[in-house]
């Protein structure tokens, strides 16, 4: 019970500031926006080859868009030294680390609400249910991990190199399998059920471990 | 020292006589001739590889748990000597694919993992560098460590299910002639010999560097009165 | 019977001990003093003292609790204002008090009454970042002790407070053993019984209040 109490109020505490001073949002919609357009640039894309690219250029961005917002969610704790005041509460490390990862998947979950209508006007894709709930259930597992590797390289040195290359390699089970998903979304080949069903395995372990290691990485 | 000594003396000897096994004792493939010798060390290295990886896996399991000093250096030895087995195992695979499949890299699962195995490590040598020495730095990298070798099948297992919606090269095996077996038996023997020694030589390595505060400590004169 | 008892503390970061060997007794009810200039391993002590971090050797005993171990346990009942607030500056100040309130367990019924003992009912409607850094100063120590702690633990508390700061100072240490670290010796006189003067990480001298002011 206290768990809930603890992560809700750290969530809604995250949310709140985010509200008021707009720093992430608005940042990170137009940072995922001109990452198609350079993909357009990059990846010449027509009328033909726009739903093979597509897949592969959201999850690019949406992988880049995270490695921010997760980044930021903990290097704002770490510049107010809020997170030793939030420890010193005696709350448990791992609701301290739920309520984060929440927030920040929350705020993530707010820019792809951007980045996929821009992509289904920009490169011609059909933004199905399928291809939403994909990139919904991706995010779940990537927010617990780059949440935890953020919490980790906020205390060191060289964190902004550091989380990529932390957390990119841990993200690739969600990339392969919520890609497939996507693609077989857009009409293309492939067992959209059992990807699904994969993202679901992956979310459901990796949210377990996370929880299990938090209490390492966010207290001495 | 001298133990160090002739323990790498030792490994070094069993290297050079699997060396000879390879070359002078295991028969020629048919098909691919004198490049598959390749085979012996690249697979032995990759084993050991993965042996040295489950020491970082249970050294941080048991720092984690039991806060012991001795897990945690065991387990820096052996993700050093890991990454160096990894490296040996990447290039050796790449110069055997060069003649055998035409191309230094494809994308298949095996190959996948093990690159992402090299990056997650090489990964958790830096944090090892850029955490604060001590608790912190063995903390952090005990849950690397973790995460690390539960990714890496999950890799190898996500990579194999997308190949299997796109199909991609297959390797087939064939059983190998008695001679060859012994050979790469004996081979891989002595690479995990010779990583046990290098990982004994790295732990002492890193029992002296965590040495040094504690002798400043040590040697300073201490108050022994509580203050009042 | 002591609130605190700590033997043989010993930090280091790297090859640099931060403290060498501290030993510190603090008995109910008394107040401490931890007087000693920049890099004099105050901060760590108090670090350590408040649970924060652990110390690299040495044993720690809060209330009869093995600190090392019962580290959740004790954090419900110590006190600890760091070196810089740890506040949230798009929240107003009530909004702070309040959210540490639920990360507690305690009651949200305490904000008022904690902005009304921090002198800041008047501008707890306004943001943390708004705020000057003595008023910041004064809302770290109201969290502090909103849970009734039985031990406050304050890193330099006096380095940017106003001129209403003392007497709060005065008012929350009132009945409740404190360890507090500072460099201002006339402040440290008066607030506590007991001195403490660290150097370079050691305990370099220690007495009374008379003593030291001789």
């Amino acid at each position: 019970m206290r768990f809930a109490t603890v992560a809700v109020a750290i969530a809604r505490k995250d949310l709140m500031s985010e509200w008021r001073t707009r720093e992430l949002v608005p940042a990170l919609a137009q940072f995922v926006v001109l990452a198609l357009v350079i993909a357009n640039f990059g990846f010449q894309i027509d009328s033909h080859n726009a739903s093979a690219i597509a897949p592969g250029v959201l999850w690019l961005a949406l992988v880049f868009a995270g490695l921010i917002a997760f980044g930021r969610a903990f290097a704002a704790e770490r510049e107010q030294a809020t997170l030793e005041a939030m420890l010193m509460t005696g709350a448990q490390p791992a609701a301290i680390f739920a309520g984060k990862a929440l927030a920040a998947g929350l705020l993530l979950v707010v820019c792809e609400a951007v980045l996929l209508p821009a992509l289904g006007l920009l490169f011609g894709v059909d933004v199905s249910a399928g291809l939403v709930g994909a990139v919904l259930l991706a995010t779940i597992g990537m927010a617990a991990l780059g949440c935890l590797f953020a919490a980790m390289v906020a205390q060191l040195r060289a964190r902004e190199l550091l989380l990529p290359l932390l957390t990119l390699p841990l993200w690739i089970p969600f990339i392969v399998a919520g890609g497939q998903a996507v693609q077989s979304a857009m009409g293309g080949s492939g067992a959209f059920d059992q990807a699904v069903k994969l993202l679901l395995d992956f979310d459901i372990l990796f949210v377990v471990l996370t929880s299990l290691a938090a209490r390492f990485v966010l207290d001495d | 020292m001298t133990r160090y000594f002739y323990a790498a003396g030792g490994a070094v000897l069993l290297m050079l006589a699997a060396a000879g096994m390879i070359f002078f004792f295991a028969p020629e493939d048919a098909l691919q001739r004198e490049v598959q010798r390749i085979f012996y060390l690249h697979v032995s290295s990759a084993i050991a590889a993965y042996g040295c990886f489950a020491v970082v896996l249970l050294g941080g399991v048991v720092y984690l748990w039991k806060d012991s000093l001795v897990a945690d250096r065991l387990a820096r030895a052996a993700a050093l000597v890991g990454v160096v087995l990894t490296t040996v195992t990447l290039v050796m695979g790449m110069l055997w694919a060069k003649p055998i499949w035409g191309t230094y890299w494809t994308w298949d699962a095996r190959l996948t993992s093990t690159l992402v195995l090299w990056i997650i490590y090489a990964g958790y040598l830096l944090v090892r560098r850029l955490a604060a020495p001590g608790r912190q730095a063995a903390r952090f990298a005990a849950v690397v460590g973790i995460f690390g070798f539960v990714d890496v099948p999950i890799v190898h297992f996500s990579v194999t299910w997308w190949r299997t919606q796109h199909p991609g090269p297959v390797v087939i095996n064939d059983a190998l002639p008695p001679e060859m077996l012994a050979t790469f038996l004996f081979t891989m023997v002595c690479t995990l010999i010779l990583a046990g020694v290098l990982i004994a030589i790295r732990y002492r390595i890193e029992t002296l560097l965590d040495a040094k505060p504690v002798a400043a400590v040590v040697s300073a004169p201490t108050q022994t009165e509580p203050a009042r | 019977m002591s609130a605190l008892v700590a033997e043989r503390l010993s930090h280091w970061f790297g090859s640099d001990p931060a403290l060498d060997s501290v030993d510190l007794l603090v008995d109910r009810g008394d107040h401490v003093a931890i007087l000693g200039e920049n890099g004099a391993g105050k901060t760590t002590l108090l670090r350590i003292l408040a649970t924060a971090i652990r110390p690299s050797s040495g044993k720690l005993e809060i209330m009869g609790l093995d600190a090392l171990r019962e580290r959740r346990r004790l954090r419900g009942r110590i006190g600890y204002v760091a070196h810089t607030p740890g506040l949230y500056p798009a929240l107003t100040a009530a909004e702070n008090l309040a959210f540490f309130c639920d990360l507690r367990g305690a009651d949200r019924e305490r904000v008022p009454e904690m902005l009304d003992l921090a002198g800041l009912s008047q501008v707890a409607r306004k943001r943390a970042s708004e705020l000057s850094r003595g008023m910041q100063q004064r809302l770290a120590i109201a969290r502090a002790v909103m849970h009734d702690p039985l031990l406050l633990i304050l890193d330099e508390p006096d380095a940017s407070l106003d001129a209403e700061g003392p007497e709060l100072l005065v008012r929350v240490m009132k009945d409740r053993t404190t360890v507090l670290a500072t460099h201002d010796q006339a402040l440290a006189t008066r607030l506590c019984q007991r001195t403490v003067v660290l150097r370079r990480g050691r305990v370099f001298g220690a007495g009374s209040r008379l003593r030291v002011v001789q």
